[in-house]
């Protein structure tokens, strides 16, 4: 290492250097001033908290993501999990009558129950990550539709039996999504605690740290003592129920259970995680790039939205931003990453 | 799929030609406020503007947006409730005129619609109901009672009273629900005495219904005609015809149009004998018009339904109409530039 720095030049050095570390910063700057200076919407304040409320879901469930990656596995079972949120809240307030207080609790609940049941697939039934969220993933999907028979559930629906639906979305669960802070929305505020509290987490206490440990390499960390299974069950119990927040946060912006939700959420939320990684050459999964990543992918949609790009060139553009950071934290990068070996 | 895109080129050119043509001539009759000083913004958030039909209806009403004076930014959810919902809210905050809400669910789009009209931003509404909770906003929709009044009115002479008849249509799904009441209405008038009534909805509507049509035609072959109110439905229903060689004994009744039915019902011996539909790019643009009206305050109402035409497979045959493109030429009434109109708005070709 030290070898290969004296031999190259001081400029050489420092461009590449500064390219891995701020290269996904300045790529989400110049998305942002180019579509500011350009975009007449896009330079409203409205726009921008909107924007965010739309990135939230996103980024929560990229939280997740990021915790699964830092043991290092990946869950493809977030988009079910948000998905099934939104149907069982629907079910709880509508079909069942219940208040917002319950539905949150039953559906934070399942994301637990959920979380369990993939750590146990992976640490107990030693199934290799991506085929027990896989499978996991379809069960799911198909579960929530068994007690609404297929159909999604809004307010006032014809239940089985003739009569209507008793319940509706009440207006404290449609305030998690409409209600704002000032000018700050609810679902944006907890973004950003949810943040904090997993950089928290991941960064400054023993547990994060050793949740990165088991990451980058479960046998040493097993000889080190650290309970590589229980740091592993953690990791997806925690991802689950961030998957469960945001599938909450997405039922009370869509306003009925809609079946359909959740669908495009996993590989949006894998992708802003996998971009995070890139963040201030970190190399690994971290919070606050899974929120810069998700940030990115917000002004690049919302930009591309307003100036009228149809919907595959979105894809385009997502896909070649990914492909960037991914240069900057692969290609460019001397640091070896060694936690998205799973992707 | 080349020589299509070609002549599809062609014909936008011609089509676009023509637009500048008309307004240019339209210009003798005044414009009223706002739209002569300068284009109005509005915008479109649209729950998707992919596939054929949804494209259609955009370019139409690009195209009426346009010749009427119209700035319009269009919003394409890509199908997804929550970023729909993402979308009005951009649009109440970039200061337009007035929002075309095409699609989506009523729950999730009727605080937005609210919250713009109480913004003092009009809103017209194209298939999705939301008279309930959205009642100021305009509600427009194709007239699926007109449709299937003029399908089964052909049926009816076709075929006359005591008939026996086949159903396939899938309930719980608004416009299918809306032609089921008529085909009641018909059906109990005509003194039809319905043998069988299957159908499914699924991700291939086509494919799966044909099966049960099959089972349905092994136990009942002795039927007179088949109603199946949706151009899928029509065409599981032909395919299971053919399979059991009953093309020359059952008629078929559908409605929609499109370039694919157009063919399956010009084909030699087909039992698909008349539909009933609209053409996408003339309602989008009717829907346009609504709002150029309702800017102009000249749009009363709140509820607008756009008429289908009857179309006969004799119809299509005698004219030799291959595609939707021979079908504009040869049936005007299929623009619809006469619904929710006024002078001042010029009319536009596809």
């Amino acid at each position: 290492m030290k070898k290969v720095k004296t031999i190259r030049t001081k400029a050489e050095f420092s461009a590449r250097d500064f390219l891995v570390k701020y290269g996904f910063i300045l790529v989400t700057l110049i998305s942002f001033v180019s579509f500011f200076s350009t975009q007449d919407t896009f330079r409203l304040s409205t726009t921008f908290f909107s924007m965010l409320k739309y990135t939230s879901v996103v980024a929560i469930t990229g939280l997740g993501i990021t915790f699964s990656m830092a043991v290092g596995g990946l869950d493809l079972s977030v988009g079910a999990v948000a998905g099934m949120a939104v149907t069982l809240s629907a079910m709880t307030m509508v079909i069942y009558d219940k208040s917002a207080i319950v539905a949150v609790a039953l559906v934070l609940l399942a994301g637990v129950v959920i979380g369990c049941l993939n750590a146990f697939l992976i640490v107990v039934l030693k199934i290799p990550d991506l085929l027990a969220t896989l499978a996991s993933m379809f069960a799911i999907m198909g579960l929530k539709l068994v007690p609404v028979k297929g159909q999604s559930v809004s307010s006032g629906m014809m239940m089985q039996d003739g009569t209507t639906a008793p319940g509706k979305f009440t207006d404290t669960f449609l305030k998690i999504d409409s209600g704002q802070l000032g000018p700050i929305p609810y679902a944006v505020i907890v973004w950003m605690l949810l943040t904090v509290a997993c950089w928290f987490f991941l960064t400054r206490t023993t547990w994060g740290r050793a949740m990165y440990a088991v990451g980058s390499n479960p046998e040493a960390s097993l000889l080190a003592g650290i309970n590589v299974k229980r740091y592993r069950a953690l990791a997806y119990i925690l991802s689950s129920v961030l998957a469960s927040i945001s599938g909450m946060i997405l039922a009370s912006r869509i306003g009925q259970g809609d079946i359909s939700a959740g669908n495009s959420l996993l590989l949006d939320s894998v992708a802003v995680a996998l971009v995070g990684t890139s963040v201030l050459a970190m190399g690994k999964p971290n919070a606050w790039g899974t929120a810069l990543g998700a940030f990115l992918i917000g002004v690049v949609i919302t930009g591309l939205t307003i100036a009228g790009f149809p919907y595959y060139g979105q894809d385009v553009v997502k896909g070649a931003v990914l492909l960037l950071a991914l240069v900057f934290s692969f290609t460019l990068s001397r640091k070896k990453s060694r936690f998205i070996s799973a992707v | 799929m080349k020589a299509g895109k070609i002549r599809l080129l062609a014909i936008t050119t011609a089509a676009l030609v023509l637009t500048t043509t008309a307004v240019q001539s339209s210009q003798a009759a005044t414009k009223p406020a706002p739209f002569n000083a300068g284009p109005v913004k509005i915008a479109l958030v649209q729950n998707s503007g992919a596939g054929d039909y949804f494209q259609q209806w955009t370019n139409g009403a690009k195209k009426q947006a346009t010749a009427v004076g119209f700035e319009m930014q269009v919003y394409d959810a890509q199908a997804d409730a929550a970023k729909q919902a993402t979308d009005m809210e951009t649009a109440i905050g970039s200061g337009v005129k007035g929002i075309i809400v095409d699609h989506g669910n009523a729950d999730t789009m009727c605080p937005g619609i609210n919250k713009a009209i109480d913004a003092g931003i009009p809103v017209v509404v194209y298939d999705n109901d939301i008279r309930k909770c959205a009642p100021r906003a305009v509600f427009t929709s194709q007239s699926d009672e007109a449709l299937a009044t003029a399908v089964l009115g052909q049926a009816v002479k076709d075929l006359g009273k005591n008939k026996t008849v086949g159903y396939v249509n899938v309930l719980g799904i608004a416009p299918l629900d809306r032609r089921h009441l008529v085909w009641l209405k018909i059906t109990k008038a005509q003194k039809w005495t319905q043998k069988f009534f299957v159908g499914k909805f699924t991700n291939s509507v086509a494919t799966d219904n044909a099966q049960l049509v099959d089972a349905a035609l092994k136990a009942n072959p002795k039927i007179s005609a088949i109603f199946a109110p949706y151009d899928e439905l029509a065409k599981g229903t032909i395919s299971a015809i053919y399979q059991n060689k009953l093309q020359s004994k059952i008629k078929v009744y559908g409605i929609d149009i499109s370039n694919a039915d157009i063919d399956l019902m010009t084909k030699a011996g087909s039992p698909w004998t008349a539909t009933a539909g609209t053409d996408p790019n003339a309602i989008g643009a009717g829907v346009v018009r609504v709002m150029a009206l309702k800017l102009a305050g000249q749009q009363a109402s709140t509820v607008v339904s756009f008429p289908g035409v009857l179309i006969t497979a004799k119809f299509l045959k005698t004219n030799k109409i291959k595609n939707m493109d021979d079908l504009r030429a040869k049936l005007p009434s299929l623009s619809m530039s006469k619904a929710a109109s006024a002078d001042w708005i010029p009319s536009v070709t596809f």
